[in-house]
This record gives C-alpha cells, structure tokens and sequence, in this order.
C-alpha cells in the first residue's frame, strides 16, 4: 500500500505541471492585463506601461514562467498586487474557508446522498423511494446559486432564523456553534446538487448489488435484513458509489464559487474569480494549482479507500 | 422501437418527462409562429408588471419587455445550446476516450494525463478563463461549457472502449487486415455509441445549468437577445422587489432539467436489457406470497413437507409458472435428490422454501412448506428468517458468486454463526475453525482470513459447505453444489456431504442435473420437468427403470463409467417455455411416444409405493 | 428493515420536529451592537494604504483613517483646511507652501510634520526613496507636476510645481493625497497596506480576509472625536446579498443600492439617503468614422436616447439626465444656461435622413459592470433599443470591465462605433482634459477614445487649467460646455445620484458629493 501511495504521489507531478502549464498559458490569453485593472479608468497605454514594468511583467512569457515556477518550488507563490499580501497567505486563508464550507457540504451529500439512495434502493417503489427521487430531482435541477437566493429570501430575510451571509458573526461570534449557524444554508444550497447525485447513484448501485447472489447468500444465512441491507448490500455498492465520491468533491468545489458569492463566504472560489476578473495573474496561478494539487491528493486518497474497501483491487 | 417505447411509458415518471420536454419542444419550435409580442422592444415605464396583467401573461421584466415572450424565445436558444454543447462535447470527448481506449499504451496514457489535468482544474474556472479569453457571448459560453464536460465524455467512453478493444470481434477485424480508423468507425463506434447517445440525454440538462452559471457570473448571451441564463441573471437585482422576474425563468429551467432528468433515466433503464427481466428491481427480504386457494391441510410428512407448492413470475403482463403444484418431502437423515434440465423449476422450488425467490418478480400462488408443524408461506419475515441458516441452510452453486467478494471468508461463517446465537466472536471463530477443520480445508486457521477471490473454487464450496453446516441445520437444500468443479474435487465433496449427513441426521435435498451425482448420493430422487415432478421413486429403481420417457431419456444422456460405447442421445427440441404451458404432458411435443391423449386434460402423478409418474404410456408400469 | 421504515408520517414527524427545534434553538436574528455601526460595502478593498488604492469602495475606509492636507469642506467639492491650516500659491502658480496642524499626531504616536508630509510624496513620486518600491502608486500621476517637496520648517513644506497646475489643490484633498505614518511604512513595508496608520477619527483595529475591516474611535483624535466606538465595513460583493443582509439588519448601513431594491427600503425602519455627485455617464461616439464621423448623426443619437426614461424607469430615480460633459456637481464650473438634447425620435430620424444613415449598422461596446457605470447592461439595452427605433441598427458587445477598459482606452478605431463610459472626478478640468482633447487622442496617451478634436475645446482647456483664479477657470470651462454639447462628441446620458440606506439606528449620517464617506460625525444607538 505504501509503495502504491508513493507511486500516485509520483505520477501526479506531470500532472501538476501541466496544470502550471495551462493555467499560465490561458492567464496569458486572456485580454487585459493587471495594469489596466488596478487604473481603471486611468490606464493611459503611459501608465499601463510603467505599471507593468513595476509589476515585473515586461519579461518574455517563458522566462516570466521559469521564474514564477522556480519560486514556487522554493514556496514563494509571489504577491497579489489586488490584495496586496502574498498570494500563500492569502490562499491558505481562503482555502481554509472553502474547506470547512466544501467539506461540510461533501459529508453531507455524501451521507445523505448515500442514505438516501439506499432508502430509496431498499423500498424500491414505494411511498419514501418516490419521495426521496422526486426531493432529488428537484436538488439537481434548481441552480445553487437560485437556490441559495431563495434560501436567503426565506431563512434570513423573512424569517430571521438565520443569518444572510458571512462566516462569522461580525460582533460576539466567532466559536464553532457561530460557525454552524452561518454555515447550515451555504452547506445545504452547495451540497443540494451533489446530494442529488449522489442518491440517484447510490440507488442503481445499491439495486444492480441486491440482485447479486451473495446478498441471496446472506439472507439464506438468516442475517437481519438491516445488516443485509446497510452491512452487506451498501458495502459491495460503496464499491462504485466511491469513485463518484470523488467526482462530485471536485463538483462541490467548484459549485462552491456560486455558493460563495452568493452567501459572501469567504473562501477561494469567490477568491479565484475576483482574481481572474482583476487580472491578478500570481494569485489565479498559485491558486489553481493549489486547488488542483488539493484535488489530485483528494483523488489519490479516494483510489486508497476504494483499495482499502475492495480487496480485489491490486494496489 | 415500439417495445422500447412501451417499456418507456411504463415508467410513469419517465413518461411525466417525456411529456413536459416534449411540449416545451414543440413550444420552442413553434414560437416564431406564436402571436406574441416582440421580446426585444422595450417600454420601461410599464417595468416589473406581475404576472397576469392584461398584455403580458406572465408580467414584464426590468425593461418592460414581455416576460412570456423573452421566455419562450429564451428557451428555444437556451435548449439549442444545451443540445449543442452537450453534442460538441460528446462528439469531442467520445472522440478522445475511443482514440485512447482503442490504442492504449502511450498514446492512452498521455491523452488521459491531459484529460486528469482538466478534470483537476476547477471546472467553473476553466469556463470563466475561456470565457475571459474569447470574450462573451453565447457561442463562447457554448465553447467553454462544452470544453469543460470533454474530459467526462473522454474518461466514460474511453473505459468502455477500453473494454470493447480486447474483444474478439475487434481482434477479428484486425486479422482480416481492416485499418485502424475503419475498425474504429465500423467496430467500435457503433457499440459505444448508445452509450454515448445516454450521457449525452443526461448532460443536456447540466449543460443547460452549467450556461445559466455563466450567466450568473456575467458571461453569457449578448443583449438584448434573451435566454433562459441571462434572463435569471438580468433578473437577479430585482430579485427581491420582483420575483416573478427571477422565479419565470427559474421554474422554466427547473422543468426543463427535471424532465430531461427523467427522460433520460427512463432511456437508460429501457435500454437496459434487465429492465424486461424485472432484474432491475430489488428483490425483497422474503418471496411474495399471495395464495389464490387455502394451504392444503395436509399433515406434515418428513423433517421438511413441499405439499402443491406454486410459484410464478409475473413480468409485465405475462406470468412463467416455474413451479406448478410440487410436492417433496424428506425424512431426517435422507438424501433427496432432485433432478431436471436447466429450466425446469428445480432451483425455484428449492428456493421458494424459505422465501428467497427473487421477488418481484416472484410470487409463491399456491401450496405450503411445512417445518416443525407450521407453514413456513404463512410465516412473519422474523420468525422464518431464525429459521433461515439455523434450521434450514443453503449451499449454491458458483461460491465466487454467492460469497460476498468484499469479506473474509471466516468473518462470513462468524456471522452465520452470530445471526442466530448470542456468542462472542472469538467463540463464533472457533466453532468456524472447527467446520473449515471439518470440510477438511487445509491451514483452515490462514484460511479464514482470506477473501473468497484468494481461494481456489473447491476450497471456495467447502466454505459454502461449512457455512451451510456451521448451525447444524436440520435440513440442507444444496442447489447444484458441485456442478462448477471438476470431476476430483466434485467426488471430494459429494463423499464429504454424505459423511456429514450419516454423521449428524441431517436431511439433504440436492439439487442436480446430474445422475451421476444422484446415484453416487441419495436414498430418493424426483424429476422435474416443466416445474412439475414427473416421476419419484428410490434411486436405485428409478435409475435401473425409469419409468417417464422423460427420466429414460435423461439417463440415456449420461456416459457411465465403464458403460462401454453406448449411444449418447441428446433429447431433441428444447424444454418449454414455462408462460405458455401446454394442456396436458408438458412433454409431450419431444417425446417420441406420444399420443394425442398426452396432451388432452391432467395428467396425475399416480405410483404405488415409494414410486410414482406422471404419464399415460409409462416406460414400465409402476403399480 | 426496521432501521429505516420511512413512512409518510415518520417523514412528517421528523420535519415537524426539525422545523421546531431550528425554531426554537437558534438565536433570533443579529441584532448589531450599538456604538458599533456595520457597513456592507461593494468589496473587499485591495489595500488599505491610500497612495496604492484606486477604488472609491477604498477610499470609503481610507478617509475615515487618514486625513489629507486639505479636505473637501463637508456637502461640497470646495477644498479647506485638515492637516493643513493654510497655503499661500506663488504668483505665478508654481509653488505652493503649507503650514501644518500643530499637535497632530499619528496612531503609531510619531509626530505630523513637515518631513512626514515630504516623505509621503516622495515615496510615490522619487523612484529613488528607499520606499518607493513599497508601491505601485497607480494614481501618482495625479501629482506629476509636482517638481519637488521641501521642509521649510517643522511645520512648513513647500511644493514646487513644474508648471502652474490649477486642479492641484483639489487633487491633494483627493484620498491620494492623504497622508501615512512614515514610521509605520518602514516598519511594515510592502505590508503597511494591512496594517494602516494615518492621524484620522478612527485608528485601524482589524482586518478580516473577505470578511470585515475594523475600525475603532480614535481617543486622541485632535478634532472633534468620532459619534461611535467602532466601525465594521464587511464586503458583501453580491447587490442581492446585500440588500438581504440590510433588510435582515446584519447591517447598519449599505452604498450603492441597486436602483430596483430601494422600493423595500421605503418604510419607517430605513433611510434612504440621496446626494449628487462629480459624475458623467456617457457614451464614447467614434468621431472618426462611421456615421458618427458625421456631427448630425452623432446629434441624432442624442435626440434619439429616452434618457429621461433611463434616470427614471432603469435607474429608478437615481440619476438625473446629463446635459454635458460637467456634471451639475462642480458648481461653479456648471453651465446652468445648457439644456440637455430633448428626447425627440423625429427629429432624430430627419437627421439621419439629412446625413443619409438611415439603417447605419453600429456596433456598441457595453460593459457589465465597473466604477461608475451603474447598470450597464440594462441601459446599454434601453438605449440599443432606442437607437434602433429611428433606424439604427446597433449590436451590443458586452465585455467585463477590465477586458472593455482595454478594448476602450487604446480607441474604438476599426473596432466599435460607440461604447459606454463613466467618470467620477474631483475637479472639472480631469474629464475633459483626459477625454476631449486632441492631444488626449488614445495614441498620445490620453482616454479621448472617440477622437473628437475641436482646437477651440483643445485651447479652452489648456488655458483653464493654468489659471489659477476660479471665476477664470469657470468661465472658460463654461464655454468648453456648450461649444461640446453642440458638436456632441458623447451622447450624455446621467449624472449618478449617489445613494445610502441606513437603518433607523443611525443619526447623523450625509453622504458626500465627492463620493467618500465620512463617519466620524455619525451615531449609531
């Protein structure tokens, strides 16, 4: 196993590195550079110039490319000049945000996705099968971002149960059940999708597993149809319900840039898209391959359990 | 097609959708014919109508622009460029996975390389740097929704090719010396293309919510044309103080994705060749019983008493008698045996005695199984599944199948074990050790800690075996135990049941196809045919004059040892197909002695004695 | 199966009881704290040093920690006295010497005086100051012409200008010209932009990444001191979350109200505040070629545009129709006597009929949003829509701000015909000295992007600009007014009405004509 791990680890470099590659290569394509950015309305071509000389980006492409990758690999991912502070610092900060928001959201529509297939699975037709199906399509066919404003209007606005936006209460918060307060709506609008796709997978799988012979087998035995069901049936399907798993934590990370705008969370997704829109060419760089790193980790991690969990995989 | 298309309809849902994509289709289609008012042209003072104010249906929007009209003009763009993103990327992404599937090698890996560096990127950000490089507009969001779905066309097709590459018809292609690219076009393609054709169905809807993303982010169709996407973001200011603007074209992309969601859950299940079988459905904790006549009050005979038991499938509107009106029973310490072609309903009686017939599509109609004086049909789910593996315990046929491949064979005969008595589990352990010593597993202590794939198929039985045993059961119904083994391991075993069974009084019922394996292991055997016994009698007599043509032809198929150059005779035509049962002998229509009295009314099961037969021209008379 | 039998009335039984318990566990909404006055802004700000920053959303937290020189006197664009008591000007307009507030000191402690003054300007102007590389100052050039900064004493500095520059004074009350604790910029570095110290009513307490900048009364404040203990401004980029977190009360006060939200700030518990600023919404013709190369097209765009429909109906009320090229808000500088175009299609469409353009395809850059711009799309919407209806046929590009700015500022030359623009000044010469000069052409660096050239304009502005006597200066600025709403080089459409919500728990409260937000006179109960 750990060989194994190491050889993932291995085969992600390349990865890794083309993702420098393309991420560099499109923040170049992209018209309009920083200068024109941080002088708006002021950019004269004068102006843009001198800026862009102070900004270090009158160097040819691949050598501005050599020189950001080298010290990236020293740990120095630069400084944002839109926020002003360097861009490690700042992207660990955001970064720890949309963790806490994306993990909570991929716990949650892992379990309930997962329960909920496997309810729906486990009375197939009947009264909760058709009520858990029906709640699903509607998480998966409503935009998060409506889903979210709507959720504001009702929670927050209307109600007052909630709070609108933010991660923290500006005044007096600030411990763990403040941060659960603000995090239950951005947590159940960002999770609502891949909670949704997750059931309707996690039924099929959990159907295509209870027609296979070992279930028969079990039940002959005289198992207990609960342990039939969440013992012997959900782990053969756990099989491939994981490497959706994993498919959808990239969706929800992604999903998070909606959510987070919308409930003005203070994480990287927002971060990323004011940066791109800013032409804050190190802060998207460093911050895509950060999160891209995240996301091949995550993947190696997810192809572990699934090696953990079915012993006929060679690992 | 039509088949395709009832299956379809079946599924009420899947026809819910069909029916709400369709019309929105047929609205989107006709809108330039409809009489609404232009979608472009504005009026700001009358901004923000409600809905159902006179002229404008559904209300207007910010600029005064009639709501209805933008909507339905909004659909039609926004469902063209759903439909041709997903197309672009499916045509783009299935062209990539086959090219990597059907090369493999290097050519696979650095094209999947490239698809993983993708896939790591931020999805959402990816789109919006594309969108930032081309600039805005619809064909651009196209562009960049369709880019960032290749890699998800790429990686399912390219596993299917993958599989598809090896196979025979492929290398066949290959040595008849077709190129690669017609192989690829006139081999491969249209094997994967349904598959393509059912991610595609199912993307549409994404790729509809992907654009109106965009929208959101302020990437999306130029003003003042409208679709649904940059309705919903236009909109969003006045989300607040005019919802309706917001809400018109939410709930539109609400239906659209919902039914296409629908629809194309309903396709694949429809194209799934299960879905006819009723396989896709779970099969539940206990057979359905729904008896047309009372139990027969018959006593109980034997340790176990099958008496007039009916069990059917109903598949849609037709219904397979598998087992029509059987009647069994074993003493303690007695092998039955129970013998007929693949077909005849011997697995489904077996199975329907404690309740785990498939169900659906299984139903058990008719009779009773009686156990220690009670109807196990009538039975509650808990008390028959304390007597399921204590009382009465199964071996299967093929163990890599019925083991389950994710635990270890000993935490499996715990279970067995824990299931039905409250033991530790170092006790359970050791009561396992003691059956894997007693099926004579060799090293059976590292044994138990294998998984069912590390093991050879007889040693896999054995477990089978040992499970089966591990509760002493008082009856053991072993469905085809051997038929997967070769010819060694298979005698092993039977020796290794029998000892079993004189050891501890345990009645066997024995499933087989076998008469070889008949006569090396039971006392009695019955011959079923067509879900119904034809003829039972003692081994012995039945083996050396059988009395059904059926029982003679069957015997005749099988080389005896030593049995010197006898004709082997195949029984010609094929075994009924049990939903259209002929009236009379079902086996009337191979059967060389015939007569049109075989098949005219019911036949009994008549015998003096241990045997019986169910035929009007016995072989030999057995009154 | 007795794990989950999900059953109709489980599942009404666990809603209810979810539904009850959030009911009754959560904390009724947050009520903010008073003496604490919160603040949705647009957006996080990029820095909190004023010689880095660029956007009006920053300089809404700047001034409320640093104070300037001079200020622009409350309610008005007219510039008085802050850290500056008084300045003399030098005859001939080139050298300006300011004697400083006695007794002010900054945050950190370290005294306000002349050297500090020197070196604020130094440190954006001489490449050579150890501190220059502390930047980049993007807006410096506002003080290019500044030849040198001298100590004449403590508490006298002197500027030398390289020629007599008339916006000069205007531009040091301009949050450009605030002034940053010397001692905090060494010690902090490239980082003194988060960790700011300036002599204003509030001292810096914290900032939150996206989540809020934090500022507190300062106790030893040399002037008045400030009506609350501390300020919160929390970026809050989404209108709609905004307006949700304003009506909910997660916040005290909110800028920028988008125009369609204020019909819910119309009850008792809300105030709604209006003040008109330094502001021109206008669209950039190509003068160059195309129809608008001809004047009477270009006037038949004006006469065309419903703008009294656009300030009312997609502004809401928020802006008034512009007249031209300087806003109402420079007062004196404004040429009352102008009328703005009436909107009137038939004369529009005989106009076009003269120049023979009629059905003249025209390609309009529209942004989705930037400084200044209002509701872009939305207007750029009304008036496609206008335009097309005397027989134009225009067809919008939409670009995201910075992408627009770059296709904009190099000229619309070969590429569009018309395009969006806003600007929000601090004195009348910057817009059309920027803009409608010939020598602001894009290819001599300036933003004239339509290429309109007129050598009286060009001539006006220059003369303007150096004389140092306002009655002058509005006289020929005046003139400017009305020569370019004749020859209509823009279409003028709005002059922004900047707008505030509050909530009933604050008193005291005025915005700005120059777009900054001053808090330090505020109460919050």
């Amino acid at each position: 196993m750990g060989a194994y791990i190491v050889k993932r680890l291995i085969s992600a470099i390349p990865v890794l590195f083309g993702i420098t590659v393309i991420v560099f290569l499109i923040m170049a394509m992209i018209p309009g550079d920083p200068a024109t950015a941080i002088l708006g309305s002021y950019a004269t071509p004068e102006n843009v110039e001198k800026l862009n000389r102070d900004l270090g980006l009158d160097k040819p492409m691949v050598q501005r490319y050599f020189i950001w990758l080298g010290n990236m690999l020293t740990g120095d991912f630069g400084r944002s000049f839109s926020l002003n502070r360097p861009v490690l610092d700042e992207i660990l900060e955001r970064f720890s945000a949309t963790l806490i928001l994306a993990g909570v959201s991929f716990v949650l529509c892992s379990l309930l996705g997962i329960l909920a297939g496997v309810v729906s699975a486990a009375r197939q037709y009947g009264f909760a099968d058709k009520a858990i199906t029906f709640t699903v399509l509607i998480g998966i066919s409503v935009p998060s971002f409506f889903l979210g404003m709507m959720m504001i209007l009702l929670f927050a606005v209307k109600l007052r149960w909630l709070p609108v936006s933010g991660m923290y209460a500006i005044y007096g918060g600030g411990d763990l059940p403040d941060l659960i307060y603000h995090l239950i709506m951005p947590a159940l609008a960002l999770a609502a999708v891949a909670t949704g796709v997750v059931a309707r997978l996690s039924r099929s799988a959990m159907l295509e597993v209870l027609r296979q012979d070992y279930i028969r087998t079990a039940r002959a035995k005289g198992v207990p149809e609960g342990r039939v069901i969440y013992g012997h049936a959900l782990r053969a399907a756990m099989v491939s319900i994981i490497p959706v798993l994993g498919i959808q934590a990239g969706f929800v990370l992604s999903g998070a840039v909606y959510i987070e705008m919308v409930f003005q969370w203070p994480g990287i997704g927002r971060m990323l898209v004011d940066a791109i829109l800013k032409r804050d060419i190190l802060l998207v760089q460093g911050g895509v391959v950060f999160v891209a790193g995240c996301y091949v980790l995550f993947n190696i991690a997810v192809d572990v359990a699934q090696g953990l969990l079915d012993p006929r995989i060679k690992t | 097609m039509t088949a395709f298309l009832k299956l379809l309809f079946r599924n009420r849902l899947a026809a819910m959708g069909a029916v709400v994509i369709a019309s929105i289709l047929v609205l989107a289609i006709l809108t330039p014919l409809l009489p609404l008012p232009e979608p472009n042209v504005t009026n700001t003072a009358d901004r923000f109508q409600r809905p159902f104010t006179e002229g404008h249906l559904l209300g207007t929007d910010h600029l005064g622009r009639d709501l209805l009209s933008r909507l339905l003009w909004g659909t039609r763009l926004s469902l063209a460029v759903g439909i041709a993103a997903a197309f672009v990327a499916a045509t783009i992404g299935s062209a990539i996975g086959i090219i990597a599937g059907y090369y493999g090698g290097r050519t696979d890996n650095l094209i999947m390389r490239g698809v993983d560096m993708l896939m790591a990127f931020p999805y959402i950000l990816l789109a919006l740097a594309i969108v930032a490089a081309l600039g805005p507009g619809l064909l651009n969001a196209l562009i960049a929704v369709a880019a960032v779905n290749i890699p998800f066309f790429a990686r399912n097709i390219r596993g299917i090719t993958v599989s598809l590459a090896g196979r025979e018809f492929v290398d066949a292609a290959r040595l008849a010396g077709k190129g690669h690219a017609s192989i690829i076009l006139t081999e491969v393609l249209p094997n994967v293309l349904p598959v393509i054709v059912i991610a595609m169905s199912t993307t549409v809807g994404w790729m509809i919510l992907e654009t109106a993303g965009l929208s959101f982010l302020g990437l999306g169709s130029q003003p003042p044309q409208a679709d649904l996407g940059s309705m919903l973001g236009e909109a969003r200011a006045a989300l607040i103080t005019a919802p309706h603007t917001s809400v018109v074209p939410g709930i539109m992309i609400f239906l659209i994705v919902m039914s296409v969601n629908l629809l194309g859950d309903g396709v694949r299940d429809a194209l799934d060749p299960r879905l006819k079988s009723g396989a896709l459905s779970r099969p539940r904790a206990i057979t359905q019983v729904d008896r047309t006549s009372p139990a027969p009050a018959t006593p109980q005979k034997g340790v176990l008493d099958l008496q007039e038991l009916e069990t059917q499938f109903h598949v849609g509107p037709r219904v397979y008698r598998a087992v029509g009106g059987v009647s069994l029973h074993v003493e303690p310490g007695e092998c039955l045996g129970v013998i007929g072609e693949s077909g005849s309903g011997k697995s489904v009686t077996a199975l329907s005695v404690m309740g785990l017939v498939a169900s659906p599509p299984g139903v058990i109609t008719g009779g009773a199984v009686k156990f220690g004086g009670e109807d196990l049909l009538g039975a509650s789910y808990e008390s028959l599944r304390r007597k399921r593996g204590d009382k009465v315990a199964y071996i299967f046929q093929d163990p890599l199948a019925t083991l389950h491949p994710l635990y270890k064979v000993g935490d499996q005969m715990i279970e067995a074990i824990q299931s039905h008595h409250k033991v530790s589990k170092s006790k359970a352990r050791a009561r396992a050790l003691e059956l894997f010593e007693a099926v004579r597993i060799p090293n059976p202590t590292s044994r138990l800690d294998n998984y069912p794939h590390e093991m050879s198929g007889g040693m896999r039985q054995r477990v089978g075996i040992a499970m089966a045993m591990v509760n002493d059961p008082e009856v053991i119904i072993a469905d085809e135990p051997t038929t997967a083994l070769d010819v060694t391991v298979q005698a092993q075993i039977l020796a290794l049941l029998d000892d079993l069974r004189r050891e501890r009084g345990l009645a066997i019922v024995f499933i087989t196809h076998d008469f070889g394996v008949v006569a090396q292991l039971c006392d009695r055997i019955a011959v079923m045919y067509a879900g119904r016994i034809v003829e039972e009698g003692p081994t012995a007599a039945v083996l050396d004059a059988p009395a059904h043509p059926y029982t003679a032809r069957l015997i005749a198929c099988v080389p005896e040892l030593g049995g010197g150059r006898r004709r082997l005779e195949a029984i010609p035509g094929l075994p009924p197909v049990v939903d259209n049962l002929p009236e009379g002998c079902a086996f009337a229509p191979r059967c060389a002695k015939a007569t049109p009295d075989c098949q005219r009314g019911e036949i009994a099961l008549e015998g003096a004695g241990a045997r019986a037969v169910r035929c009007i021209h016995p072989e030999e008379a057995v009154a | 199966m007795s794990l989950f039998r999900l059953t109709r009335r489980t599942v009404m039984a666990a809603a209810t009881s979810f539904l009850a318990l959030g009911a009754a566990t959560l904390p009724a909404s947050a009520q903010t704290p008073p003496g604490v006055l919160i603040v949705g802004q647009i957006a996080e700000p990029k820095s909190l040093d004023p010689a880095a920053v660029t956007a009006v959303n920053d300089f809404r937290i700047l001034v409320n920690l640093y104070e300037g020189l001079v200020r622009y006197k409350p309610g008005t664009l007219e510039v008085e006295p802050q850290l500056a008591t008084g300045w003399e000007i030098s005859e001939d307009g080139t050298e300006y010497t300011f004697t400083l507030r006695e007794g002010v000191t900054f945050h950190d402690g370290t005294p306000f005086n002349a050297e500090a003054v020197k070196f604020n300007f130094d440190r954006m102007l001489d490449e050579s100051h150890p501190f220059h590389d502390t930047g980049p100052f993007p807006l410096a050039f506002f003080f290019s012409s500044v030849e040198k900064t001298e100590v004449v004493d403590d508490m006298t500095v002197k500027f030398t200008l390289s020629a007599p520059y008339a916006p000069f004074l205007s531009n040091l009350a301009y949050p450009t010209g605030l002034m940053v604790s010397p001692a905090a910029v060494e010690a902090g570095g490239a980082d003194f932009g988060r960790s700011p110290v300036g002599t204003g009513p509030f001292t810096f307490a914290e900032w939150r990444s996206n989540e809020a900048v934090v500022i507190e009364k300062n106790a030893d404040y040399w002037g008045e001191p400030a009506g609350t203990e501390a300020v919160v401004f929390r970026p809050i980029t989404d209108a709609n979350t905004r307006v949700a977190e304003m009506l909910a009360g997660g916040i005290d006060m909110m800028v920028e109200v988008p125009p369609t939200a204020l019909g819910q700030f119309q009850g008792e518990s809300f105030n709604v505040v209006e003040q008109a600023g330094p502001h021109v919404w206008f669209l950039i013709l190509n003068a160059k070629e195309g129809p608008f190369a001809d004047k009477a097209v270009r006037q038949a765009a004006n006469y065309a545009i419903n703008k009294e429909a656009i300030v009312n109906d997609v502004l809401e009320g928020t802006a008034e129709v512009a007249a031209g090229p300087t806003p109402p808000a420079f007062a004196w500088a404004y040429n009352e006597d102008l009328d703005p175009y009436p909107y009137d299609p038939e004369k529009a469409k005989d106009l076009l009929a003269q120049a023979g353009a009629e059905g003249a395809e025209l390609t309009f850059f529209v942004t989705e949003g930037g400084s200044g711009m209002l509701d872009p799309i939305p207007m750029g919407t009304a008036i496609q829509a206008d335009l097309n209806a005397v027989g134009f046929d225009v067809s919008i590009e939409t670009y995201e701000w910075n992408t627009f700015l770059g296709e904009v500022n190099p000229g619309l030359e070969g590429k569009a015909d018309m395009a969006e623009m806003a600007w929000m000044t601090n004195d009348p010469d910057t817009l059309p000295y920027l803009a409608l000069r010939t020598d602001a052409w894009p290819d001599k660096g300036g933003f004239n992007s339509g290429y309109y050239s007129n050598p009286e304009v060009d001539a006006l502005l220059e003369e303007a600009r150096t004389a140092t006597d306002q009655e002058t200066r509005a006289e020929l600025y005046k003139q400017m007014q009305e020569i370019v709403q004749e020859d209509a080089p823009w279409v003028f459409v709005a002059n922004w009405k900047q707008n505030a919500v509050t909530s009933d728990r604050v008193e005291g409260f005025e915005l700005e004509p120059s777009f900054l937000l001053q808090l330090s006179s505020v109460v919050k109960n």
